[in-house]
């Protein structure tokens, strides 16, 4: 009981700090590959303090609590994600409960920027959650062959089924994670799939009304959402990590991945990001559900 | 540089905060954009000092004038300014700002951009080079260190005058005053 609270309390903390050292790390690294010497690795933590100590517009109440409402839908899907052998709400859903929560955080910061009404804000949303339907269908597939696979819809099962080197990774679902690695930049929200907040055609897209602690806000949020893109892959296809360490390298070694497509791609225009999103990764995690079920 | 000073960072981590996270708004006007690139890309890598441009002025809080203002930019400048949340810092780049330059004499072009709106510092120099970018930027982190960075409080307190004086060369306004008119204080540095 007194564990479960320390976790419930410790995920998110945990969460935001990795998190935070993720874009740390995204700056740097993309500042070394274009030959710069780059901020400091602790840059986006100075920003989040300068963020909360400036003024912010709001633009009536829904654009304050949906926000808010977007980081609590984050946080809550983060206590159901096993991190490297804790999960504070282990017991309770499992996959279905992470599919269901992972709509919140992006309806809501919907709901939050379509009251700023500008213009830049609706072409984000609409570019967002067609995006969103662009992964979903491999997403979907992805977890529905991990989960006839294992037999199970808890993921903390399924990440104690590849204890001892058993990653899926390496088994009949190679065909889902490599299809869930095609999707990973589109769920991060990274190039080539930065469509919804292209900072130079739309200026940021969604977040253009934001400043001062919303932008804080926003950038928490961000980090949130690679943290789970990131800690899902690890725990489906990569073993999940005996302790919050290893777990923590290999979220690591995944997200420079990610990073390095984010550097060498330029950005995708929408109708191509859909064309290949529904082609490329559909296939390869249809074959993977077909292939599983041939197997099992 | 006090970036990695420990102490500072609790005692004022707003004022720490500002002077180490610059966003900036590029505003191009004139030639003096063509310094920017150089500032901001690999040759002379200004986010070594968190120093990033920024998408939009409601994230911003650097305003980068780059050179001369006229007439019909003077309007969307104030309203850049505008939108942008304190605290929030201006510059003026190059020496058509400050009094006009080589269009000294134009009839379409705004002389002292520091009647319309707050500038806390200038860069002199026809063109300055990109360098003179990141030491404006020092010489700024110095004057939020005294507390003299005050623009955006002065454009609140006086912006009766600053308001006379754009509808003065725009004539009707169409937005509302952003402050209450106060009358003028005593102007004291």
């Amino acid at each position: 009981m007194v564990t479960q609270v320390f976790e419930i309390i410790g995920a998110p903390i945990l969460a935001f700090i990795i998190g935070i050292f993720f874009l740390g790390l995204f700056r740097k690294i993309i500042a070394r590959v274009q030959w710069r010497y780059g901020p400091p690795i602790i840059q986006p933590f100075l920003d989040l303090i300068k963020l909360f100590h400036q003024r912010g517009f709001s633009h009536g109440p829904i654009f304050d609590w949906g926000i808010i409402l977007s980081l609590t839908g984050s946080i809550v899907l983060i206590l159901f994600i096993p991190f490297g052998g804790m999960c504070a709400l282990s017991s309770s859903g499992g996959l279905l409960v992470i599919l269901y929560i992972m709509l919140f955080a992006p309806l809501w910061f919907a709901l939050s920027g379509g009251e700023g009404a500008n213009p830049n804000i609706s072409i984000g949303i609409s570019r967002k959650f067609i995006l969103a339907l662009g992964y979903e269908v491999p997403f979907l597939f992805v977890l529905l062959t991990a989960m006839s696979y294992y037999k199970t819809i808890s993921i903390v099962d399924i990440v104690n089924a590849q204890e001892n080197f058993h990653w899926a990774l390496f088994s009949p679902l190679f065909l889902s994670g490599i299809a869930y690695l095609m999707i990973l930049p589109a769920i991060l929200g990274v190039r080539p799939f930065d469509i919804a907040g292209a900072p130079q055609e739309i200026s940021s897209g969604p977040a253009v009304e934001y400043g001062g602690r919303y932008l804080g806000l926003f950038q928490i949020e961000h980090a949130f959402s690679l943290f789970i893109g990131i800690a899902l892959f690890v725990d489906l296809f990569l073993g999940g990590g005996g302790n919050p360490v290893t777990f923590f390298i290999k979220m690591t070694v995944v997200f420079i991945l990610v990073v390095f497509i984010h550097a060498v791609f330029p950005r995708l225009r929408i109708e191509q990001a859909l064309r290949y999103l529904w082609r490329w990764p559909v296939a390869f995690s249809l074959l993977g559900l077909i292939l599983v079920l041939v197997m099992r | 540089m006090d970036r990695k000073d420990v102490k500072k960072w609790v005692k004022e981590p707003g004022k720490m905060g500002h002077k180490y996270s610059f966003w900036v708004v590029y505003f191009c006007t004139g030639c003096g954009i063509i310094e920017v690139p150089p500032v901001i890309t690999s040759r002379w890598d200004a986010e070594r000092f968190g120093i990033i441009p920024a998408a939009t002025p409601r994230q911003a809080n650097l305003f980068l004038i780059t050179g001369y203002v006229s007439l019909k930019t003077l309007r969307p400048i104030i309203r850049t300014y505008e939108q942008m949340p304190e605290p929030k810092h201006t510059i003026g780049l190059g020496s058509c700002p400050i009094n006009g330059g080589m269009y000294w004499d134009s009839y379409n072009t705004i002389k002292h951009l520091d009647k319309y709106m707050p500038i806390d510092g200038w860069i002199a120099g026809c063109m300055p080079r990109p360098e003179a970018i990141i030491v404006a930027i020092t010489h700024l982190w110095t004057l939020i260190d005294k507390g003299m960075a005050k623009g955006y409080v002065r454009y609140r307190e006086q912006y009766k005058y600053y308001r006379a004086n754009q509808e003065k060369v725009l004539g009707r306004l169409e937005w509302p005053p952003l402050f209450p008119i106060k009358e003028l204080k005593a102007q004291n540095g």
